[in-house]
Parts: structure tokens; C-alpha cells; sequence
């Protein structure tokens, strides 16, 4: 019972956060000197009137304070808007989420079977060489710029012709059998995964291996050790559950952490992915797109958090008083 | 701290490497055998200048270097580099070159290396414009060695104030304040980032545009910060020294920053250089796509911008130093942050 | 023991350096031509101006078009790509960007179609037309048919023309171009497969336009409210079965930004020699790409058959060509253009009261002597040889090379300062110490931008700055965002020079109407605000206006010349846009796809229903 008041709770709560999450959104991007119809403009065979008729369709025609109203009573009633091309914005996120989470799932789940390990055992071994190394692997994969890094893996595709060089499916895609697709979709995925995975082990190896030292620092476990139990069932038994707590919080950061993370990414592999979109619609100042865009990557982010803070629940009653 | 620092091989060495980065850029005007905007237009792409210390004949001599003729081969639709072997150039020490300012004010013509009259002499080659690779490393690096801390001194008194009002009032304004927080905190930060950048005002002369991306770059970070700041002053502000100073009537703002933000110092100096380097790399990543700093002005985001094109990666591959510089700088700095954390925080030691 | 390790690593250090030091001057020439690159690939196709074109032919009443090219092979797949972010309609009447576009002439034919070769308008869903007087007839093709089986006839035109373009749906940009003193074209249904146009007076570019494509009536009137619906009518979601089109392929799925893949018409109405239905190739591929440094990767890892060639890519692809399995083509001067803009606007902001322009600088831009002089201060080799690899033709004036209307007198003319400065000083204009002032003493200064990101542009900025540095013009360059940038152009109108690119049309110079024309939308260099129209009109400005209306209405290709020629001369002489250079467009295509009539107007797979696959592994 308790759990589903505090839920109700923080679901309440996001509200507010949502609405002031769009109003900065909104005005930063209204407040900006780009025009959405500047591609139009430059084109030497569209004439006055297609202008006059895309403005009018876009409402840029209508004052600042009108055009977030009228947003944000359709975004409340599900209505995404349409993108300045015309194409239901609704229906490009669709396109593209799914896309995302496939990438973003990937690599979360591998840099937690990973990483986990490796500051574990970063806690364990703390102040050797072998500690001394994991450090220094991490700081060399945050190191990276991850464009540069894309790059130099999209050239090894290309020279070596074991890797299909971007995108997330071949041309014959649908021709092949079931089988053939998961094939395709892996080849296509080991690349982007590969950077990603780089650049979110570092921080995540780190996060747990301080955790883990602070909580074999602890009383409890001190006293574990005074009675004589092994070390082994001292670190999985008593140490890893405590340390491992905090680290649930940090996933919905994570999640939305890489969301960000993957644009350039996702940009250099060509990825058909959200990153790659809300880059392009920001350059293009294509406002319901980024709005809606921009909506959506805070409430995946609100919903982690919100996941995180219930699986706290459950996994450690401290926290429910 | 820093002899501390030194004790410790791998951030010994990444401190000197620093060091010896930041006066390179400190005196790239010296240094640099050209200005950042001395262009040979003939000269586009020309590869590294070879060194010669042998001569034809065999003979030991002086350093040399030859001019570089470009030749347009229409058949193959190619330009082709070529050495002018009719005029050897000796590379000299302290040579007089392009004039400029010493701290701005002093006028000065003196150059570190370069060769003599009509001799060119690009260490790592040449870009598009035919400008020298070295020379815009080393003033493109004032950008991004120096763009990060600057955004951090922005952000950090910021999220300081912040956190610590928060945290020491309590109650609504704490609620609302971390509510604001949290909502800037809920955009995934690089949207955010490219937004804020994307809308950049045209007409900024390079010295606004830098500023401006320091300060989108702060805008980024501060929540965050703000939200630790808070947690920390939760924890400070029922600690007798503070209530001491609440008894004699010490003005709110006056406890907050006399009295609770001193005690988050060691957090602070290591949030700071466990945060340079993200900061160093968002830069980059801006400049890449054209956000960030802009041409003519160099960073080594920006140079780096080159390095997407495919025959620039196979046949030219000094123009992939920038990347090289940046993955070094932010590797220094993350190998000092992690001493420097250990060397404060006591937790992780033994 | 410690210590003489670090001192013996130390010495191996400083002896390896040494060595490196240690560089032998070979005497060599580090470059020699190898001349088995540069000899004639066997399997290139010679540019031949002679492509056959396909003549109509009946058999059992219906009329079919016959290709007179050699009989090839059935089956495969064509991958080409397109930059950016794909199609965004597949609506021909919506569409406004060149992707769309693209894909809109791949499913549906027009009425009319352009001879590669010679630019003549020539006859593609039509079989025929009369022309008497201000008449124009139109006999269709009988027995042809929609992708569903339906025939196309009369109705599907009027419907087309009449109710589509004519009312106002979608792009209107046609309708504009057709109006012609105020009314539009007449349009009457004779029969079955005749249709009727008559409009007021001659129009030379009207029978072109009509190389629209004609929409089938029974798919798009199908919905009731299609009117009102039309902006969204065929949008990207359609389900690709469901569209009925009239070209040689139709849609087979369109996957966001990664691909649209068209499969084969089995009922288009082209035939070979053999009389067997094209096209030949199964399947045609547009894969959508980010950018252009993904294409050329993706060409190099083989995934793409065709792709178009810029800067130094084309040395590294030419150098390779006797070895692989694609051939180059260089297919000569682009239909696009490369120009400074020069803003010669002299009107105050209504709302402001302010000038757009500084009137101090107003007083340079509209001095024709500072604007050739700028003209001869510009270094177009340097900027051909430096920053398009030589990939380019040098332009004074505003067609590109490879137009039918070009002005083959303008020559051009090299760089030359003391031309620049000479025309300065009949203007009053004065060097103190390598700098330019004005006669009223005020120094030269001025801001040039363009679109920041656009590396090529970026790259000419620095250079016309410097270009300008040697007459004493001091310039401010400055990219900015693209967005911005088209704000200034054509709104707020405070910018002094504006690097930019523009695609014209090679054989209908009336296209640029919006740009040459006083009032036109896109009068770069003196854009006027509704309010300002007719204002402050050059009397050269007058006599584009002049050019462009007259020319539109002689129909003999001589007489429409002599009035492009002129006009062409006038910007030549007034350089209110100093041109500069125009790419060249050089194509490498896999050697297996045969049928290729390489065409200077109309790129390589103009032809795809006649082009076939011969050999070659994907």
C-alpha cells in the first residue's frame, strides 16, 4: 500500500517538472532568430504564396505566448503536431524509439555485466596494480572523443569489409528469413554498441568500485570480518547488496545519460535512431519535432528515475521509512 | 598536493604533460612558426615539410628543408606536391617571422624555429586552406584547454549559491528551487547543449562567441552540481558551528558562505577536475557539428572537423593531431583527477 | 642497479632519435606520374551526343514507347543514395525538396520529357501534340495503364491539371510559373486520349512545363475530402502497396532515414527492340545517407553502384579506375553555381526608419567600379585548383557552362589587381598604406558570411578575404548558421556580401525568374519587401525585368538567346553577384550497369528503363 502512495507520489511530482522542462524548451527555441522555413526560402522555384501557406500551417504567424498554449493543449490531449515537412510527428518518434532502445538496452546491459564485475573487483583489489590498471583503462575510454572514435571504427569497416558501414539494416533487409535479420541487425549493431559501451563502462566501473570501497569501509562489514566469516561471503553476501543500491539510482540517469551520449553517435553511424533525429530537427529548428522530442527524453528520464526509485524500494526496506 | 601528485607515476607525468601543454599554448605566438591565419592558398593539403640532414652527396650538414611546388595532374584530376630541390632551406633557430604582441603589448617578430627567407616549413602539414597544422594546434588549444575551466568558474559558484541557499532554507524555496533544478537536470544535457548553440546570435565577433559557448557550456552542468551542493548542507547545517554562528546573529548569506560552503571545498576541487574533461570533449563535440566555435578561429573541435572526410583520413593523416591532443588532454586530466580525488577523499584511502 | 637501467633506456631514447634525425635527401623526385593511370578505361562509354530516343510504336492499339537501345538483361538492383534526410512526401504536387522530387519522377511519368542531349521538349506519356497558334493538342498514348491496371486517360490530365495544379493544391510554384499575364492556361477534355491547353499569348517555357506528372484521379479522389486532405495525401506513412503510379517502378517500403526501395512497374508502357516490357532492372535502391562523407564510404565498401564525385575523392577514385569495377564519368560543368552576392539595397526598414545597409556602404555597393572591381580582385584559379581540386569551371556571369542558353562570348577575364585598382580610383576611391579608403575618407570595410558547416564555402571565405586584403577592401567573414543566414537574405536584409550557391536550370534559364526579377523572391542582391516593390529599380534591373518577360514569350530557341545572351552580358557588366565558379560534376558508376548515355543535362540514369545489370557481385 505504501509503495503505491509514494508512487503516486513522484508521479505527482513530475508533473511540475514536466511542465517547466517545456516551457524552457519552448522559448528557448522560439526565442532563437532560426526559421523553420529557411530551406524553403532559398529555393529558387517555390514561390510567395507556398511560403505564405506553410506559415500560416505552421502558426509562426501567432505570437509566442499563443503557439505554447496551443502546443501544449494538443501535446496534453496526445497530439504530437506536425513536423515543418509535414509529416506527423507522432509517427517519426514511433520510427525511431524503438530503434533507440534497441541500442540503449544493449549497451546498458553490457556495460552493468561489465562494468559491475570490474569495479567489484577494482573494490577488492584496491591499491594494486591490477586496480591501478582497471583505473587507467577507464580513464583512457573516457578519453575519447566519441565522434573521433566512430570515425576511426567506420574506417576499419570500410578497410577491413567485415562491417557494414552505418545504418541499422541492409538494402535486402526484408527478403531475408528471420534468422538472417537478427544477423543483420547484430552486424549492424556492434559498431555503435562498441563506442557507447566504451564511453559509459568508464564512468559506471568507477561508480561501483567507490561504492564498494565506501561500503567494505563500513562498520557492519568491519564486524563481519572480526567474526571470522570469508571474505567471499562477506563481499557477495553483505558488501555487494549495499553497494549495488546506490547504483540503482544512477540507471535512469544512465538511460538518459546515453540518450544524449548516442546523438553523435548516431550521427557519424548514420544510426536511424532519436539522437540522430533531435539533431537534425535542432539544426533545422524543426519546433514540434524538438519539442516533442525533447518531451519524450525527459519523461523516458523522469520514468527511470521513477523505476530506479521503486526498485530501491524493493531491494532495500531502509528507505521506505 | 601537487608533490603528492608527482608521487604517483602515471598523474606525475600526466601533471608535466599538462604543464608543458598549457605553456605551449601560453606562448604559441613564439612558439608557433605562424599566425593562426597565415594562409598559402598554393600550398592547400601540402603534406609535412621533410628534414634533411644528410645531403645528396652524403654528407652531414645542417638541417633543410625544401619548398613544396604543387603540380595539377589534369589526367588524373590530382594535385600532386612536389619538392623544389633548386633551394635548400635551413631550419633556424629564434627566426624573425610574422610580428606579434607579447601579453598584447610588446611588440615582438621572433619565432621559435622556422627557416629562412622564402622558406616554408609545416611541421604537420597544411589544412584546407592551406594554413599550418601546428601553428592552429597550438592557438586552436587556447580555446580547448581553456574553455572547460572557464565554464567550471562560471558553474561552480552558481551551483554553490544555489545548493547552499536551497539546502540552508529549506522548506519551499527548497522545494521549488530543486524542482527548477531538476527540470533543467531532466533535458538530456547534449539537446540541450546543441540547442542553446544552435540559437547563437550571427553576428557575434569570435571573442562573444567564445564567451557565450562557456556560458551555455556552464548552464549545462549546474544543477547537478547544485543538487550534491544541497545534500551536503542538509548534512552541514545541524553541525554546532553553524547553530554557534546563527546564535550570535549572523546574517543568513553571511552563515551560508562563511561558514557551510567552506566545509564542501574538498568536494568541490574534485567535482572541478573530474569535470574538465567533459567539458573539453562537449566542446569538441559542439565545434564538430559546427555549433561551437567557428572558422576562421581554430579549436581543435572545429580542426577536427576535417577528419570526417574519408581521403582526408587515408591520405592525410596530420589532420587527425587535434584528435589525438584532445584524447590526450582529457586522458591527463582524468589520471590527475583520480589522485587528486584519492589524495582528498579520505574514504577511498586506506 | 636502478639507476643504470633508467640511464641505458634513456641513452636508447636519445640514440633512436638521433637516428631519426638522420635523413637522407634522396635527391628523388618524391612524385612520378604513373602512366598506366591516366590510360583510357576500356569500358568507359564515350560521351555520345547521339542517344536515340525512344520512338513510339502500337501494337494492338496500344502505344507502347520503344527503347532503340541494345537489347540488355533482365533482373537486379540498382543501389543509389540520397544525402539528407530522405523523402518527405511521396505527393508530386506537395513535394519541395529535391529528395521528394527525385522520387516523384521515378514513380510517375509527365506528360512531356527533355531530350538529354539537345534539351528539346519531347513526348513521354503523350503520344503526340499539334500547335496552332496559342493551341496546343495533345494525343495520349492508348492502352496504357496505371500500376493497378486502370488505363490512363484524358481524365486523369484534366483532373491533373485542372484540379490539382490549376486550384491551387500543394506547391503552387507551377501554377505561378504558368500564369501568364494574370490568367492561367485553358484546359479542355476533346475525347478519351485528347487534351486540349489554350493559353493567351505565347509562352516559350509552358510546353515544358508540362513534363508534370499526371496523377491518377481514381486513386487520389478515392477519399471525399481529398482537397482538404491533400498537404497529408500520399505522405511517407502510405501504405506502399496502396500507391498507384504511372512511371517505371513503384514503391515497394520506405524505411525512415535508412531506405526506399522501388520495385518494377510490370505494366509501364516502354518496350525494348524485342518488344519485351522494360524496365530491365528488378529494383531500385535509394539508400538514405547523413552526409556526404558517409556516401563515399559507402561506395568504397561497395554498397552503393552510383555516386556522384566531389573535390579530391575524384583523384583517389580516378588513380584506382583501371583496377576496379566502377567507371568515371566527367560529365562537365554543374547546373550549380557558386557566387559572392553583393547587397545593393538603398531602402530604409519601414517599421525601424532605419537603413537595411549602412548608407556609407550603400554608396560602394551600388558603384558598379567597386563591384568588377572586386569582379577582377577575385582569384577564381586559385580558388578552382585550391578548394574544388580542380573539379570546377571558372564562371563570370550567371548560366552555368553546361546550359543551352549559355553566353559563349563572355570569356571572362583573369585576375588582375591593377584592373581592380585602376577602377577604384575613377571612383575616387584612395590606398594609404595598402589600406582603401573612400573619397569621403571612410576606410573599406565589409562583413562577408555564409552558411557555417559548409566546408567548401568556408573555404572560399578565407580566401576572398584575402583575394580582397590586395586592393585594400578589409573583410569581416563570418559564417553563420544557415537559418540565420536565409533570415538576413530575405528579411532582414543587413548583410553587406553573402557567399552562396545556387542550381539553375541548364535548359530553361526562365527559372531563374525569381532571382533576376525585380520583385522576385529571391533577388538576392536587391531583395525588395512587398511594401518597397518597384522602388529604387536600376535601370539594368528595368531591363532584366524587360529580358525575363520578353524572352519567355519568343518560342524560336535563336530569339529566346539573343535576349539570355543579353542578359547574361548585363550581369557580367553590373556584377551585382560576382560568380564564381561552377563544379563539375564527375560520376562513378559500377562497371556492370550497361545502357549508359552519359548526358551533360540530365546526369547518368536518366534512362533507368533502359539501363540494365551485366556481371558484377553486389
Amino acid at each position: 500500500m505504501k509503495i503505491w502512495k509514494f508512487i503516486f507520489k513522484r508521479i505527482l511530482q513530475t508533473i511540475p517538472l514536466l511542465v517547466i522542462v517545456s516551457l524552457i524548451s519552448f522559448f528557448i527555441i522560439r526565442l532563437s532568430p532560426v526559421d523553420p522555413l529557411a530551406e524553403l526560402r532559398l529555393n529558387p522555384s517555390i514561390s510567395q504564396e507556398t511560403l505564405q501557406k506553410e506559415q500560416k500551417r505552421l502558426g509562426l504567424d501567432k505570437p509566442i505566448i499563443v503557439q505554447y498554449g496551443l502546443w501544449a493543449k494538443s501535446f496534453v490531449q496526445g497530439d504530437l503536431g506536425v513536423t515543418s515537412a509535414g509529416e506527423k510527428v507522432s509517427v517519426k518518434l514511433a520510427e525511431r524509439i524503438p530503434n533507440t532502445l534497441i541500442l540503449t538496452l544493449i549497451v546498458i546491459f553490457m556495460t552493468w555485466s561489465v562494468g559491475v564485475p570490474l569495479g567489484i573487483l577494482g573494490a577488492i583489489y584496491n591499491k594494486t596494480k591490477l586496480d591501478r590498471i582497471l583505473t587507467i583503462l577507464s580513464s583512457v575510454g573516457m578519453a575519447i572523443p566519441s565522434f573521433f572514435f566512430a570515425i576511426l571504427l567506420l574506417i576499419f569497416a570500410v578497410k577491413s569489409g567485415w562491417f557494414p558501414v552505418g545504418g541499422l539494416t541492409s538494402y535486402n533487409f526484408s527478403d531475408l528469413n528471420f534468422f538472417g535479420k537478427i544477423f543483420d541487425v547484430s552486424k549492424h549493431l556492434i559498431l555503435p554498441v562498441t563506442v557507447l559501451f566504451t564511453l559509459s563502462l568508464a564512468g559506471l566501473q568507477r561508480q561501483m568500485r567507490a561504492n564498494m570501497l565506501e561500503v567494505l569501509d563500513s562498520d557492519y562489514i568491519k564486524f563481519a570480518r572480526a567474526k571470522g566469516l570469508s571474505e567471499t561471503k562477506i563481499i557477495f553476501k553483505h558488501a555487494l547488496r549495499n553497494a549495488i543500491n546506490p547504483m540503482i539510482t544512477l540507471l535512469g540517469f544512465e538511460f538518459a545519460g546515453l540518450l544524449s551520449g548516442a546523438a553523435l553517435t548516431e550521427y557519424v553511424f548514420q544510426y536511424p535512431g532519436l539522437g540522430r533525429l533531435i539533431l537534425e530537427a535542432v539544426m533545422k529548428s524543426d519546433i514540434n519535432l524538438v519539442m516533442a522530442s525533447l518531451m519524450i527524453g525527459s519523461i523516458m528520464l523522469v520514468l527511470g528515475n521513477l523505476l530506479a526509485d521503486i526498485l530501491l524500494i524493493i531491494t532495500d526496506p531502509r528507505v521506505r521509512g | 598536493m601537487i608533490k603528492e601528485i608527482l608521487k604517483d607515476k602515471f598523474a606525475g607525468a600526466a601533471l608535466i604533460i599538462l604543464i608543458l601543454m598549457y605553456i605551449c599554448i601560453a606562448c604559441a605566438n613564439f612558439i608557433a612558426p605562424y599566425s593562426k591565419d597565415f594562409s598559402d592558398r598554393n600550398q592547400a593539403y601540402a603534406p609535412p615539410s621533410p628534414v634533411y640532414t644528410i645531403t645528396q652527396d652524403g654528407k652531414l650538414s645542417m638541417p633543410y628543408t625544401y619548398n613544396y611546388v604543387r603540380v595539377f595532374e589534369p589526367k588524373l584530376y590530382q594535385n600532386v606536391y612536389q619538392l623544389d630541390r633548386t633551394q635548400k632551406h635551413y631550419l633556424k633557430l629564434f627566426v624573425r617571422g610574422e610580428s606579434y604582441k607579447i601579453l598584447g603589448i610588446i611588440p615582438c617578430s621572433i619565432h621559435l624555429f622556422g627557416t629562412d627567407d622564402g622558406g616554408r616549413f609545416y611541421l604537420l602539414g597544411t589544412d584546407i586552406n592551406g594554413r599550418d597544422v601546428f601553428s592552429r594546434l597550438l592557438f586552436g588549444g587556447r580555446i580547448s584547454l581553456t574553455i572547460g575551466f572557464l565554464a567550471l568558474f562560471i558553474l561552480f559558484p552558481i551551483g554553490l549559491l544555489y545548493g547552499g541557499i536551497s539546502g540552508y532554507l529549506g522548506g519551499w524555496v527548497d522545494i521549488i528551487m530543486m524542482r527548477f533544478a531538476e527540470a533543467v537536470m531532466a533535458i538530456p544535457s547534449f539537446y540541450l547543449l546543441i540547442i542553446l548553440a544552435s540559437i547563437l546570435p550571427a553576428n557575434m565577433t569570435s571573442i562573444q562567441r567564445f564567451t557565450l559557448i562557456v556560458v551555455i557550456l556552464a548552464l549545462i552542468g549546474w544543477a547537478g552540481f547544485a543538487r550534491v551542493v544541497r545534500g551536503m548542507v542538509l548534512s552541514i547545517k545541524n553541525e554546532e558551528f553553524v547553530q554557534a554562528a546563527e546564535t550570535i546573529g549572523a546574517s543568513k548569506l553571511r552563515v551560508i558562505i562563511k561558514h557551510i560552503l567552506p566545509q564542501t571545498t574538498s568536494y568541490v576541487i574534485i567535482a572541478m577536475t573530474l569535470s574538465v574533461p567533459s567539458y573539453i570533449l562537449s566542446e569538441s563535440g559542439l565545434s564538430f557539428l559546427g555549433l561551437g566555435i567557428q572558422q576562421p578561429d581554430a579549436s581543435w573541435g572545429n580542426m577536427l572537423k576535417e577528419a570526417q572526410e574519408y581521403i582526408n583520413i587515408l591520405y592525410r593523416p596530420w589532420l587527425l593531431t587535434p584528435g589525438a591532443l584532445i584524447f590526450v588532454a582529457v586522458l591527463c586530466f582524468n589520471l590527475i583527477g583520480d589522485t587528486v580525488r584519492d589524495i582528498l577523499d579520505p574514504k577511498s584511502r586506506e | 642497479m636502478k639507476s643504470s637501467i633508467k640511464i641505458i633506456t634513456i641513452i636508447i631514447f636519445i640514440i633512436i632519435f638521433m637516428a631519426l634525425c638522420l635523413n637522407k635527401d634522396s635527391g628523388l623526385s618524391n612524385y612520378t606520374l604513373n602512366s598506366d593511370l591516366i590510360k583510357p578505361n576500356p569500358d568507359a562509354v564515350q560521351l555520345d551526343l547521339n542517344y536515340p530516343v525512344p520512338k513510339t510504336k502500337t501494337i494492338d492499339g496500344t502505344d507502347y514507347l520503344q527503347s532503340q537501345l541494345p537489347v540488355g538483361k533482365f533482373g537486379g538492383e540498382l543501389i543509389s543514395s540520397t544525402i539528407g534526410e530522405g523523402p518527405k512526401t511521396f505527393n508530386p504536387y506537395t513535394s519541395t525538396d529535391a529528395t521528394s522530387s527525385t522520387m516523384a519522377d521515378i514513380m510517375y511519368d509527365g506528360l512531356f520529357t527533355t531530350n538529354p542531349m539537345t534539351g528539346e521538349v519531347i513526348p513521354k506519356l503523350a503520344k503526340s501534340i499539334e500547335i496552332k497558334g496559342n493551341k496546343y493538342i495533345i494525343h495520349l498514348r492508348k492502352g496504357v495503364k496505371w500500376s493497378d491496371g486502370k488505363p490512363i486517360t484524358a481524365d486523369d490530365v484534366m483532373f491533373t491539371w485542372k484540379d490539382i495544379i490549376f486550384a491551387g493544391l500543394g506547391n503552387t510554384s507551377t501554377r505561378d510559373a504558368m500564369m501568364i499575364s494574370g490568367e492561367l492556361p485553358k484546359i479542355r477534355k476533346i475525347d478519351t486520349y485528347t487534351v486540349e491547353f489554350v493559353i493567351k499569348q505565347q509562352f516559350a517555357p509552358f510546353l515544358r512545363m508540362l513534363s508534370a506528372p499526371i496523377a491518377p484521379k481514381h486513386y487520389f479522389s478515392k477519399d471525399k475530402d481529398w482537397q482538404k486532405n491533400f498537404d497529408r495525401f500520399l505522405a511517407t506513412n502510405t501504405d506502399p502497396k496502396s500507391i498507384v503510379t504511372s512511371g517505371a517502378y513503384r514503391l515497394k517500403e520506405y524505411i525512415p532515414a535508412q531506405r526506399v526501395v522501388f520495385v518494377k512497374n510490370p505494366d509501364y508502357y516502354m518496350i525494348n527492340k524485342n518488344n519485351e516490357k522494360l524496365p530491365y532492372i528488378n529494383k531500385i535502391v535509394y539508400l538514405i545517407v547523413g552526409d556526404v562523407n558517409n556516401q563515399i564510404l559507402k561506395f568504397e565498401a561497395n554498397e552503393l553502384d552510383e555516386i556522384s564525385l566531389k573535390g579530391g575523392d575524384v583523384a583517389r577514385y580516378k588513380a584506382k579506375e583501371n583496377k576496379s569495377n566502377y567507371v568515371i564519368y566527367n560529365l562537365g560543368a554543374d547546373n550549380g553555381t557558386m557566387f559572392i552576392a553583393i547587397n545593393l539595397n538603398n531602402r530604409k526598414n519601414k517599421s525601424t526608419g532605419k537603413y537595411y545597409v549602412n548608407p556609407v556602404k550603400q554608396r560602394w555597393f551600388s558603384d558598379v567600379n567597386f563591384r568588377k572591381a572586386i569582379d577582377y580582385a577575385i582569384d577564381r584559379k586559385s580558388m578552382v585548383q585550391n578548394i574544388a581540386n580542380g573539379m570546377a569551371t571558372p564562371l563570370y556571369t550567371a548560366e552555368s557552362p553546361n546550359g543551352i542558353y549559355y553566353n559563349e562570348k563572355l570569356k571572362g577575364h583573369p585576375r588582375d589587381i591593377n584592373k581592380a585598382k585602376s577602377l577604384l580610383k575613377q571612383s575616387g576611391y584612395v590606398f594609404k598604406n595598402s589600406k582603401l579608403y573612400d573619397k569621403y575618407g571612410n576606410s573599406v570595410e565589409v562583413d562577408l558570411s555564409t552558411n557555417a558547416g559548409n566546408t567548401e564555402r568556408e573555404a572560399l571565405g578565407v580566401m576572398v578575404k584575402q583575394d580582397l586584403s590586395d586592393i585594400g577592401i578589409k573583410v569581416n567573414f563570418k559564417p553563420i548558421e544557415f537559418n540565420s543566414l536565409v533570415n538576413k537574405i530575405t528579411n532582414s536584409f543587413d548583410w553587406d556580401m553573402i557567399i552562396l550557391g545556387l542550381t539553375g536550370s541548364p535548359v530553361e534559364p526562365h527559372n531563374g525568374k525569381n532571382v533576376w526579377n525585380s520583385n522576385g523572391p529571391l533577388h538576392l542582391f536587391n531583395q525588395r519587401k512587398p511594401e518597397d516593390s518597384d522602388k529604387n529599380i536600376y535601370p539594368w534591373e528595368k531591363r532584366l525585368d524587360d529580358i525575363f518577360e520578353k524572352a519567355a514569350l519568343k518560342l524560336k530557341f535563336s530569339e529566346r538567346k539573343k535576349y539570355y545572351d543579353e542578359y547574361q552580358q548585363i550581369i557580367y557588366e553590373q556584377a551585382p553577384i560576382v560568380y564564381l565558379y561552377s563544379p563539375i560534376r564527375i560520376y562513378a558508376i559500377r562497371r556492370k550497369i550497361k545502357n549508359l548515355y552519359p548526358s551533360t543535362l540530365s546526369g547518368l540514369t536518366y534512362n533507368i528503363e533502359e539501363l540494365y545489370i551485366d556481371g558484377g557481385k553486389r
